[in-house]
């Protein structure tokens, strides 16, 4: 089982980056827990030992190819708890997006994230062609629909759209026709007036916050306007540590969630920021590699989607921090405190490295038909 | 599932042209992402760097304050509306430690200030627990004027330091009823991470024992806040939007004021409980603990000595003996026995036995407590005389089975169902229990003992107090209602408190007077055991009980034994015997006879409530107001 080749061709440097985020998640969360005053740290702490075991099994005992036998099965399961929701999920903050099971509560919808990455991943390597047209598009587009409408509805529009990006990902990946991109960009904006009616008055603020952001500092704008003071004040070098006192003080909301960024920028400054971005650029630089290196088409899907996954998460959060994007909720992958984001983070990881380590098995002077 | 995996073995490798557009279209993702990071790093430039200075300038300035503005505490009144528990502001002294710069300074400042010791002022700065910076730490609660004054005065020299005022309970007429009002303490940190209290935060008071716990959350009101806008030296800049607190809700107690300060005052001195309710409702009327302890002393604060004290673990100040704490019937059992041996035609009004001071039964000598005995005694005098022999050879008859069962009936055994935390259910011995705990089966001389009052059985006063109440009444059990209503400040009725009738006793109202007639006999008659309760104008029933606490060979003169070994005296009783308006029961541990200690007690109880209903003085010396021997014709 075991071989001498799993060493020489695990990933390091994205391993590496991993430990580091998890540190810096840790130490960064170890301040947030004293700002809002419940310890959020030691509990992530549990989510980071158990993601990274399970990580650590999977690219060890797992062969990610399976994942391709039993996609439909990913797909069902993936729909079943989306619609178990609707039914019994627990209600946050206006939003129905928790399944309890007793001793822990899961989010379906950050499951749902990997579990597109897999699905759309399958149905391009069942599915081989040179480069798709709209016509050959319908049916994977449909099939995710399912799942987006049903997230869209908890209501949870961030996660809705984002799934809508890792799709788009990946049909980019699979080489969508020039006319075909030309004729989807076009309905996109000739829609957006459409969609605009669609959305929810909460929604409709946010991107007009987001348009027009100090017309009231004290009103919805009042999150974003405080992360930029929080990440500013940080200047090059940083307040220090715990004593961010934007955080501290309690200007900055969901510190230990969403906002986990601007704290970090705040007590570490310029150089703490860039850091932390030098580490995720190392990941999704890894993480490409292990695309474009892999040796056939599932891999390759599989790998570029994951990663496309973690690059849209961290645009998206850091974006918004920044008030380069409107607020949306969606977590910053190992930094922002959530056991299912953590989870779900450390398992595409670990199917990252697995998809790296079997590389070998197609190289030459192995059996290939 | 087989064949499937193996043909995913055999995956497609990609075609060289293929894995060319693969990589190129990867290469295109990585040039997106380095552009992303090249846009954030930028951005990061722009708003740290660039910006930096404005932005500090920003978050130092940024001092919007959201102060709680406390509600006051719903109050706590008797039934006539007089006030038990009030609120008055409380001043105390705070530290905000963001504000701080110089800690060791302000230290050296507040110390003679505050007229303690730096280290004190430390250890309680520790004891806080930590949370956010920004929350007001509480230094000194309930600071007196003079020391308010001078800090006040030294303000400004005093950065991080100021005054709040909150509302703190304040009691008009003295600590009365301390174990049913119960008092207020600091939220603990676990209680605020397990949220049991909506919106407390370190530092709050909040109940912790009687009343003020159990109804925390209708009393303590709704929060509000006001954000304030401040500038960098903590200075109001303006005030940016206010939501007022809702005051809690006050809480009408069926509690009689005087009836209760009275019954306090009677069992000062003694270690022990009184019950007095209404018996026609089940409503309480004074409820006493002694030892009692000091609101005003936990309003202030308590010491370590003071909570030494309080935890005395032989008089359990603390303990709400009433209902927390159980004690052996004694021959206040005999009330049930002689409702059960009447009910189950056992005895009859003319059954008699001899008393001669002892029973054997088998090898075992069995006592009557008056050593030289009764002689030939009938049902009357062996309630009116406390006989137990008569009640030995009753309760064999009866069996152990049936005790049990009446004692049940009875209210005995289970829970009162009063609205208090902890009540203690008391304790009815089966046979079954007995081979359980011990492997041994039930004697028939635990069936004598349990028949006076003795042996396993254990009661609250409470229970007692319910149980003289249901006698009275003619039968009815009521579960005890210490409340009346539940109204908001402006006297609108959130929520009344109905008397509930649990269930009646299983007794007959022939058999059920003929019981009371003896009842009224133990007071009123010249050999009666609680004829130190006989008030001259109003007729009393009741019973004696004297617990033993220890087995006894020979009969010890009770002021020579050891006050731990001494007997608990009970005494249960109702008045006026015709038109029962109080139901009274009395325990005072250790200290001797039912008759002699707890009786008198129960008398100045009824004496203080009659002297409260009569519009008219009552004519104290007036004797014969009742014919006494014409009491039969009544009851």
């Amino acid at each position: 089982m075991f071989d001498r080749r799993f060493l020489e061709h695990f990933d390091w440097w994205l391993f590496l980056s991993i430990l580091l985020l998890m540190v810096i998640g840790f130490v960064n969360l170890n301040s947030g827990s004293e700002a809002t005053g419940y310890p959020f740290q030691w509990k992530q702490l549990q989510w980071y030992i158990a993601g990274s075991v399970s990580m650590l099994i999977l690219v060890v005992f797992f062969d990610y190819r399976l994942l391709a036998v039993y996609s439909v099965h990913i797909y069902l399961i993936m729909v079943f708890m989306l619609i178990l929701i609707v039914f019994i999920g627990k209600t946050v903050g206006g939003s129905q997006r928790w399944l309890s099971l007793g001793f822990m509560n899961i989010q379906p919808s950050e499951l749902a994230k990997l579990a597109t990455v897999i699905v759309v991943s399958s149905y391009f390597y069942h599915d081989d062609k040179p480069e798709y047209g709209l016509m050959d598009l319908w049916r994977p587009a449909l099939l995710m629909l399912v799942p987006i409408y049903l997230i869209y509805q908890q209501p949870d529009l961030g996660t809705a759209l984002f799934l809508v990006f890792i799709f788009a990902s990946l049909v980019y990946m699979a080489r969508l026709k020039w006319t075909s991109f030309l004729l989807l960009l076009g309905s996109a904006i000739a829609a957006f007036p459409l969609v605009w009616e669609f959305l929810k008055p909460y929604q409709r603020n946010r991107i007009m916050d987001f348009l027009f952001p100090g017309k009231d500092p004290l009103g919805a704008g009042y999150h974003i306007s405080q992360s930029k003071i929080a990440i500013g004040s940080g200047q090059i070098l940083g307040k220090g540590y715990m004593k961010g006192s934007q955080a501290h003080l309690n200007f900055l909301p969901e510190v230990h969630t969403d906002f986990a960024f601007s704290i970090w920028a705040e007590e570490w400054g310029w150089v703490g920021a860039v850091f932390l971005l030098g580490v995720f650029f190392l990941m999704l630089y890894r993480g490409f590699l292990i695309a474009s290196q892999s040796r056939e088409r599932f891999g390759a899907f599989l790998a570029f989607g994951i990663t496309a996954m973690f690059l849209w998460q961290i645009v998206i959060n850091i974006g918004m921090v920044m008030g380069l994007m409107p607020v949306v909720g969606i977590p910053l992958p190992l930094i922002s405190y959530g056991g299912s984001s953590v989870l779900i983070t450390l398992v595409g990881a670990g199917l990252l490295l697995n998809v790296r380590l079997r590389r070998f098995m197609f190289q030459k002077g192995t059996k290939t038909r | 599932m087989k064949f499937k995996i193996e043909t995913i073995w055999h995956v497609k490798r990609f075609h060289r042209l293929d894995q060319e557009a693969n990589k190129r279209r990867c290469d295109v993702a990585i040039l997106i992402m380095f552009l992303c990071l090249v846009t954030f790093c930028a951005r990061l430039w722009h708003l740290q760097v660039v910006q930096g200075e404005h932005f500090r300038k920003k978050s130092e300035q940024n001092r919007i304050r959201s102060v709680r503005l406390q509600p006051p505490r719903g109050k706590i009144l008797d039934r006539t509306g007089r006030l038990l528990a009030g609120v008055k502001p409380c001043f105390n002294i705070c530290l905000i430690e963001e504000d701080i710069t110089d800690m060791e300074a302000l230290l050296a400042k507040l110390s003679p200030l505050l007229g303690e010791t730096e280290a004190d002022i430390r250890t309680r700065l520790g004891s806080e627990q930590k949370g956010p910076k920004y929350i007001p730490i509480v230094i000194k609660r309930g600071a007196e004027w003079e020391v308010l004054s001078k800090i006040e005065s030294r303000l400004f020299s005093l950065p991080g330091v100021f005054i709040e005022v909150t509302p703190a309970r304040e009691y008009p007429h003295g600590s009365i009823a301390p174990h049913l009002l119960g008092y207020l303490g600091e939220v603990s940190r676990e209680d605020i991470l397990k949220k049991r209290y909506s919106s407390a935060r370190s530092g709050d008071l909040v109940g912790k024992y009687g009343i003020e716990k159990k109804f925390e959350n209708d009393l303590a009101g709704i929060k509000g806040q006001r954000r304030l806008e401040v500038d960098a030296k903590g200075r109001l800049v303006r005030v940016i939007d206010e939501k007022p607190p809702v005051p809690g809700k006050d809480l009408y107690l069926s509690v009689d004021l005087e009836l209760q300060r009275a019954s306090e005052a009677l069992m000062k001195g003694h270690v022990g409980a009184l019950v007095a309710m209404d018996p026609q409702t089940g409503r309480i009327l004074a409820l006493v603990s002694a030892p009692a302890f000091d609101l005003d002393a936990f309003a202030a604060g308590i010491d370590h000595k003071e909570w030494e004290e309080l935890n005395d673990p032989v008089k359990r100040p603390l303990q709400n003996k009433a209902l927390q704490d159980r004690y052996a019937p004694a021959s206040t059992f005999k009330i049930v026995i002689e409702a059960a041996a009447l009910q189950e035609r056992v005895v009859t009004q003319h059954t008699s036995f001899e008393c001669t001071g002892s029973y054997r039964l088998g090898n075992s000598v069995f006592r009557c407590w008056s050593w030289r005995g009764h002689g030939q005694t009938n049902l009357y005098k062996a309630l009116v005389e406390s006989c137990d022999i008569y009640f030995y050879q009753v309760g064999l008859k009866l069996g152990i089975k049936k005790i049990i069962d009446y004692a049940r009936d009875f209210g005995l055994g289970s829970k009162t169902g009063i609205e208090l935390p902890s009540e203690n259910p008391g304790f009815i011995a089966t046979p079954d229990w007995k081979l359980r705990k011990y492997n041994e089966p039930w004697q028939e001389g635990e069936t004598l003992i349990t028949a006076i009052g003795q042996g396993f059985t254990l009661v609250t006063p409470l229970q007692m107090a319910c149980l003289i109440s249901a006698v009275a009444n003619g039968g009815t059990l009521y579960r005890p209602v210490y409340l009346e209503k539940l109204t908001g400040p402006d006297g609108h009725i959130f929520k009344s408190f109905e008397s509930d009738p649990k269930n009646k006793l299983p007794v007959s109202e022939s058999n059920l007077r003929m019981i009371k007639k003896a009842l009224v006999g133990v007071v009123n008659d010249e050999k009666g055991t609680g004829n130190k309760c006989k008030l001259t104008d109003v007729i009393v029933a009741g019973k004696t009980g004297t617990a033993q606490v220890i087995g006894q060979d020979r009969r010890h003169q009770d002021e020579k034994l050891d006050w731990r070994y001494r007997d608990h005296a009970w005494f249960i009783a109702y008045a006026p015997a015709d038109r029962p308006e109080l139901a009274v029961a009395v325990l005072c541990e250790h200290a001797g006879h039912g008759g002699s200690i707890a009786a008198p007690i129960a008398r100045e109880v009824f004496e203080t409530w009659f002297k409260i209903q009569s519009p008219w003085p009552v004519l104290r010396h007036y004797k014969n107001a009742f014919n006494i021997n014409s009491v039969d014709d009544h009851v």
